[in-house]
């Protein structure tokens, strides 16, 4: 029974890692029908931002690990992803708004490439900050690291409560900001027709931008809570972690914010599961990625719209 | 692409001819400072450091320096010609040339090819001072040229293709062109040193760039599509007798092979991208899954399965199972929105990649060793002709990349025909029109989901062909060979060459292969600027280096003058209806 409590609690943290992730996708394609196939390294991106806030910040506190640590490191690492992300929209996406379905995915792959080889190449050619073409270590921070805490004779890893909290927090703010707020119900209209949104005075515009943001911060947070999960970070992380999250998206219907958690979730939780309770050779770490692609292609094969269905009011 | 105007209109009518005088004066300064000496000494590129004695890089600017001088002059020629009656035959030619637009690409291109060798030579010998006198003047020339070239107001637009010319002379231009190209690509590999490499390609896109603005490129591209069985033919005629030129060095035939290696591939790949529109990022599965086959049922002594059939048998297979492998794939996923295509790909080639990390006799059953992979996969054999063995034809030895090369050839030919026939099929006209408008297509009654799974499986198949050779030519195969950056390496040189097109893709290929060989600094910074090249070209030139006009329209819908070319180049059955 531990076992599996364990498994669960694993599974969930991975999955709300790639529901933290997915949201960015299913944001972005609810309001333009954009794959950003780049958006795996604004996660990444978002990690080395944080790490270079806590490089930065050493510098005055000398290297504390101090929790107080953690909000400035989020902010530094949502403000890095969130400009890396504007500025790929402006620069790359959105000159290419009414082009062939085929050019802006090529796009994607191009800035997917540049930024992994521009953090490989030139992080570590700033003055005071490791190199990163190998994988660096994340601070680990006091009170989210650390020894596991003791639940009723469950032991629980401390960045597993950071990252579950984490989304619980982001999926409230969402639901507020998408339902509650001026600009979250502009995204809603812009979702269902943007012509008609911007007959009615929408700047459809920066509503994108709004879009490509918010998914922007919340990856950003997955990159600070994976660092303080994994203990590690490298400029190859946002590959698999953005295909997994994508797969999330599909899985809950893409284009629907509470489909890509339910999706994250239950990604994670197979992952997690497969990885456990497959027996013989083809169950263990080794295969759990293989799984994780399965699962998208059967669920392109027999539900193509996803767990929950892309419905055109959620979508936002 | 439009090329941004320094002066206005109005400053070009009113001293277009001093610009004139300025292009022809700069032209033949250029070409007379290639007789002095350009560099103090002589360890910046090649040897340019003589008075009177011009090296072959100062020879190539002296040949820029002549047709920029040329092109400028007609413009004082022609009407001189015109008013006394000299010679109407060649006239009738001249005045189709766009002699004007070709002296603008001249003039921008010797700037920079004057410009890239001084910046290299004060580079390698560490400041500007190490210049001679002979590159200042140089540096004069290709400055005034450019000034000039830029004060010319807009020339005719070039009417060279619709000019009737012999059938001989038509295919003793190709044969010339290609012979050229030959004897320079021969040149070029054989540079040790990466600045005249670079030089030299410079020199190469300003002879292009002056050929296509004249005109010129318009009237020999129609001679190619009419003889289109010469230009073929001469083209890999021209190919087979590359590795005659290296005197049996083998060093520049293992670049060959691995370029010829790596176009056939993208041309494979150009089959799902180009023509069907099918974004495949996980093409190097398929070509993985090729040479795995190949390799686990050859002669080494590492494979797993007990059964060696002949070449031709295995290339098959390899085949079949790469077909088979898209045909698994790619059904599911072509039913839904084709962007999911891209994604689904892309986790297929990852679900390769550690499948065949994994099936190493731990995790799953021994099949392939794992990461370790297949090593000491032999020489092929066939039909008596051993692939490792050095052989000499006419005095020249030809050693064993040659051999893969040839083979590669044969390889390629083969994907350049199917290629071309699909295209100009009713499968590729399918195609088309599933690219532009799939409803549209659908409802027309073109059967979109069998002819999507047919480029798709089309294309896995010949990949895994190539596969085959591939684990013989490097003759060990592991898993760390084909990963997602192999994909995306393969679709820049598709994007780059452009989309639909046979050639366009192989001087892609060859350009992608080619520079960071010869340019190891390149190497460290290839990834970064193969991504930041897909975004800019998906920008300013979506449909590649030699578009297919049809895909150009697609991205340019609203560039008048294109469609009105793309019409006049429809095939017979709409021309007939048009009238």
């Amino acid at each position: 029974m531990t076992f599996f409590l364990d498994q669960l609690l694993n599974g969930l943290s991975l999955g709300s890692l790639y529901a933290l992730i997915a949201v960015g996708y299913t944001v972005v394609y609810g309001i333009v029908q954009l794959i950003n196939f780049a958006h795996g390294e604004i996660f990444m991106i978002g990690a080395f931002g944080a790490l270079s806030t806590w490089t930065l910040l050493g510098w005055v506190t000398g290297g504390s690990t101090a929790w107080w640590n953690l909000p400035l490191m989020l902010i530094g690492g949502m403000l890095v992803a969130v400009l890396t992300a504007v500025l790929m929209e402006r620069f790359a996406y959105r000159p290419l708004r009414n082009a062939p379905r085929l050019a802006p995915l090529i796009t994607a792959i191009g800035i997917s490439i540049f930024l992994q080889e521009f953090v490989r190449l030139f992080y570590g050619q700033i003055p005071g900050f490791p190199d990163a073409k190998a994988a660096i270590p994340f601070p680990q921070l006091e009170f989210f690291t650390g020894d596991p805490v003791d639940v009723g004779g469950l032991l629980i890893n401390r960045g597993t409560f950071f990252i579950i909290a984490a989304l619980i927090v982001c999926w409230a703010f969402l639901w507020w900001f998408v339902n509650r707020t001026a600009t979250g119900r502009a995204m809603q209209a812009v979702s269902q027709d943007p012509d008609t949104s911007r007959l009615m005075g929408i700047d459809v515009d920066r509503i994108i931008v709004v879009a490509f943001a918010v998914g922007a911060a919340l990856a950003a947070i997955a990159g600070v809570a994976n660092g303080l999960r994994f203990g590690n970070i490298d400029f190859k992380m946002g590959f698999l972690a953005g295909l997994k999250a994508f797969t999330a998206a599909v899985l809950g219907g893409i284009g629907n914010i509470n489909g890509a958690v339910v999706g994250g979730l239950t990604l994670g939780l197979v992952e997690s599961m497969a990885t456990a309770f497959i027996p013989g050779q083809f169950g263990g770490p080794a295969w759990k990625d293989v799984w994780a692609f399965v699962l998208l292609i059967l669920i392109l094969v027999f539900r193509p719209q996803g767990l929950l269905g892309a419905k055109v009011v959620d979508r936002a | 692409m439009r090329i941004p105007t320094i002066f206005t209109l109005e400053v070009q009518k009113r001293h277009h001819k001093l610009g004139r005088a300025l292009a022809v004066a700069g032209g033949l300064v250029l070409a007379a400072s290639a007789y002095l000496p350009w560099a103090y000494t002589d360890e910046a590129l090649d040897d340019m450091s003589y008075l009177g004695g011009p090296s072959t890089l100062q020879f190539l600017g002296l040949a820029l320096g002549l047709i920029l001088a040329l092109c400028a002059a007609m413009g004082w020629i022609e009407p001189w010609a015109d008013a006394r009656g000299f010679a109407p035959a060649v006239l009738k030619i001249s005045k189709r040339v766009g002699w004007t637009r070709g002296t603008k690409a001249a003039g921008i291109g010797v700037l920079a090819y004057i410009g890239f060798i001084l910046l290299a030579i004060a580079l390698e010998l560490g400041g500007l001072v190490t210049v001679e006198w002979g590159g200042w003047v140089a540096l004069i020339g290709a400055l005034l040229g450019f000034t000039g070239s830029k004060l010319l107001t807009p020339g005719r637009t070039p009417g060279l293709e619709r000019l009737r010319s012999a059938a001989w002379v038509e295919i003793v231009a190709i044969a010339l062109l290609l012979l050229f190209a030959l004897l320079l690509t021969a040149y070029a590999l054989n540079q040790t040193d990466g600045g005249t490499f670079l030089a030299i390609i410079v020199f190469v896109a300003t002879i292009t760039a002056v050929i296509m603005r004249s005109g010129l490129g318009g009237w020999l591209s129609r001679a190619g599509q009419k003889h289109r069985t010469v230009l073929v033919f001469s083209s890999f005629t021209v190919a087979f007798l590359f590795p005659f030129t290296q005197n049996g060095s083998d060093a520049n035939m293992s670049i060959a092979t691995q370029v010829l290696l790596f176009a056939a591939t993208a041309v494979g790949l150009n089959i799902v991208v180009g023509l069907a529109g099918l974004l495949d990022l996980g093409y190097i599965a398929f070509l993985g899954a090729g040479a795995f086959t190949a390799a686990t049922l050859s002669e080494s002594a590492f494979a797993t399965i007990d059964w060696h059939p002949p070449f031709i048998v295995v290339m098959l297979i390899a085949g079949l199972i790469s077909a088979s492998l898209g045909l698994l794939i790619g059904s599911p996923t072509l039913r839904v929105s084709g962007d999911y295509l891209a994604i689904v790909t892309l986790a297929f080639g990852e679900i390769f990649r550690i499948t065949m990390n994994n099936l190493d006799g731990e995790d799953g059953p021994d099949l392939v060793h794992g990461s370790s992979g297949i090593p000491a996969i032999p020489n092929l054999n066939l039909f008596g002709f051993d692939f490792g063995e050095v052989h000499t034809v006419l005095g020249i030895p030809l050693g064993r990349f040659s051999n893969y090369f040839f083979l590669m050839l044969l390889l390629m030919g083969l994907i350049v025909l199917i290629f071309t026939r699909l295209n100009h099929s009713r499968i590729g006209r399918g195609w088309v029109a599933i690219r532009e408008d799939e409803k549209a297509a659908e409802a027309m009654g073109v059967n979109v989901f069998g002819l999507k799974l047919l480029a798709f499986a089309g294309g896995a198949f010949l990949a895994g062909l190539a596969g085959s050779v591939k684990a013989h030519v490097d003759q060990s195969v592991t898993p760390d060979q084909y990963i997602f950056l192999e994909s995306a390496f393969l679709l820049a040189a598709v994007v780059l060459g452009g989309m639909g097109t046979v050639m366009g893709v192989i001087l892609g290929a060859t350009l992608l292969k080619l520079v960071p060989e010869k340019l190891r600094f390149v190497n460290e910074y290839r990834m970064l600027l193969f991504g930041l090249l897909m975004v800019v070209m998906m920008r300013v030139r979506p449909e590649g280096m030699i578009p297919n006009q049809r895909r150009a329209l697609e991205f340019h819908s609203d560039d008048e003058e294109l469609v009105e070319e793309v019409e006049e180049d429809l095939p017979y059955e709409f021309a007939e209806e048009k009238s």
